[in-house]
């Protein structure tokens, strides 16, 4: 199973994110778990996540969760494209985000 | 080059604010008591409903007393909830025990409040452990939080002899940090008896928090609150999240008194606060958007702008713009930038002067959750007259992007066309 950790400042405007990501991946044959967090209850989740998708409001996260959970024995941690978050479109960002767990 | 430089460093900066543990402590700390206050603000407005017939009816039936009982042990003891989260917060974030920081904050809260005597006994006045006691408990969440850690990492501890049962010493191992804090805040507290002042509370109300909500309930500090915040998300930061301490800090205490003047049945005193902010500088979020929403949802003429338009409505309710600011987008637009800023700034002014002069009364102060939606916040904020007002506003700030959004929208028509 596949393990997608979304964040943004009040994990509000992700969830809607996700709800798109989560339609498209019911079309996909493999099992991915979706979830979105605030900053504050990041560590609850990152356990178990592959992959962690930053929203472009809280780009400025990146560096310090990098030095975190990403790095060498870490998981990829990325800045969602910010037309793509805009626009809500759920199945590019869903695509990108396998691609960065496969290319890990 | 000069640019995204400029941008980077301040990203650099915003990064370190919005994640300096102090700062982010306080926030978290006074946001996770956002359910008591919600809970004393519906209580005390529903209790003191300005509006006669309700009034007789609750008084007549009995109900008004018990309706007011919530808010007296909610909005009116807020510092004693706000001291134990922001030390539990603070003590989190140096991943040590949380709920042992708060109690030993909360103990240090109380040693420094001033009872009083009525007749032969002492008694706790509401004074201090309400709106004005909340910079005390920033302060004593803070420092108690931060020696508990302190003590904790050092190691200091009390030595049992040999034989004691490690549950026994484990038991006072505990309480050594507990007494050196709360010792330390009793002398402090004792110190104070030979001021003027006579208790901390005292001096923090008059020196620090008096001061500080009044520059920060001002006219121009509501612009400039309302610049910053704008400015740094034209630059792609989320510029709420960055002034968060300030906001809550500051902000919500001043809405807190509103509601305990309406509670007590007194004229509001303050224009500016929290919920003041919710109704009108984040009108759709950040930017005043929802007047944007609603002309890109029916009146955009290109089909990218009237779909992203019909994406953005529904959260843009909820105060949740995200799909404009990075759909359209605002973040790094010459076009939007101005209005984006001139929206917000007008739909604070003109419901401040309608308040200051005395022609709308002023918001009640409720610090309501995010997502709460437009319309509804007014409604408990300030009743129909202010829904009006909201809704004027929707229509000036839709006015304002109007023009520059026209601009956009035909570029878009245009290229559709071309596509064709």
């Amino acid at each position: 199973m596949k393990n997608i950790l979304l964040v943004c400042a009040a994990g509000m405007s992700t969830s809607m994110l996700v709800d798109k990501m989560k339609k498209a991946a019911e079309a996909k044959d493999e099992e991915i778990k979706i979830e979105a967090s605030s900053g504050g209850d990041i560590k609850s989740h990152i356990e178990e996540a592959d992959v962690l998708l930053l929203g472009p409001q809280v780009s400025y996260l990146q560096e310090d969760y990098t030095k975190q959970y990403g790095g060498d024995n870490g998981i990829p941690v990325e800045v969602i494209d910010s037309l793509d978050y805009g626009t809500m479109n759920g199945e590019k960002v869903l695509n990108w985000a396998l691609d960065l767990i496969s290319n890990a | 080059m000069a640019n995204t430089n400029f941008q980077q460093k301040l990203q650099k900066v915003a990064g370190k604010i919005s994640s300096n543990r102090y700062l982010k402590a306080v926030s978290d700390g006074l946001m996770s008591v956002v359910a008591v206050l919600i809970i004393g603000a519906f209580s005390t407005l529903l209790s003191g409903m300005a509006f006669d017939p309700y009034q007789d009816f609750i008084t007549n039936i009995g109900i008004k007393d018990f309706l007011e009982i919530p808010a007296q042990y909610t909005t009116e003891m807020v510092a004693l909830y706000a001291v134990f989260f922001i030390a539990f917060k603070l003590a989190g974030s140096f991943e040590k025990e949380g709920s042992s920081a708060g109690l030993i904050a909360l103990m240090s809260f109380l040693v420094l409040t001033p009872t009083t005597m009525l007749e032969q006994d002492p008694v706790l006045p509401f004074q201090f452990l309400g709106a004005q006691g909340l910079f005390v408990a920033i302060i004593v969440g803070l420092v108690s939080a931060r020696l508990y850690v302190l003590i904790v990492n050092k190691g200091i501890t009390i030595k049992m002899p040999a034989g004691v049962p490690p549950t026994v010493s484990k038991t006072f191992i505990g309480l050594v940090p507990a007494i050196i804090i709360v010792v330390f805040f009793t002398i402090i507290s004792f110190l104070f008896t030979f001021t003027p002042f006579g208790n901390m509370h005292e001096f923090v109300y008059s020196f620090i928090q008096a001061p500080m909500q009044n520059l920060g309930g001002g006219f121009w500090s509501l612009i400039a609150f309302t610049l910053v915040v704008h400015g740094l998300w034209l630059l792609g930061i989320h510029g709420m999240l960055v002034v968060l301490p300030i906001y809550l800090s500051i902000w919500m205490p001043l809405g807190v008194e509103n509601l305990d003047a309406l509670a007590a049945g007194e004229e509001l005193p303050n224009i500016v606060n929290t919920g003041f902010a919710h109704v009108f500088m984040m009108l759709g979020g950040s930017g005043a958007t929802l007047g944007l929403a609603i002309i890109m949802a029916f009146w955009a003429r290109s089909k990218r702008y009237k779909t992203l338009g019909k994406i953005a409505l529904p959260g843009s309710i909820f105060g949740i713009n995200e799909p404009l600011i990075f759909g359209l987008p605002i973040v790094l637009n010459p076009y939007l930038a101005i209005p984006f800023v001139a929206a917000p700034i007008a739909s604070v002014t003109i419901p401040y002067f309608l308040m200051s002069t005395g022609i709308i009364s002023k918001v009640a102060g409720a610090h309501l959750p995010l997502g709460t939606p437009a319309f509804f916040n007014a409604v408990v904020q300030g009743g129909f007259v202010l829904l009006i007002v909201q809704i004027l506003m929707i229509i000036v700030t839709g006015l304002i992007y109007y023009p520059f959004f026209r601009v956009l929208d035909r570029q878009a028509v245009e290229q559709e066309k071309s596509a064709e």
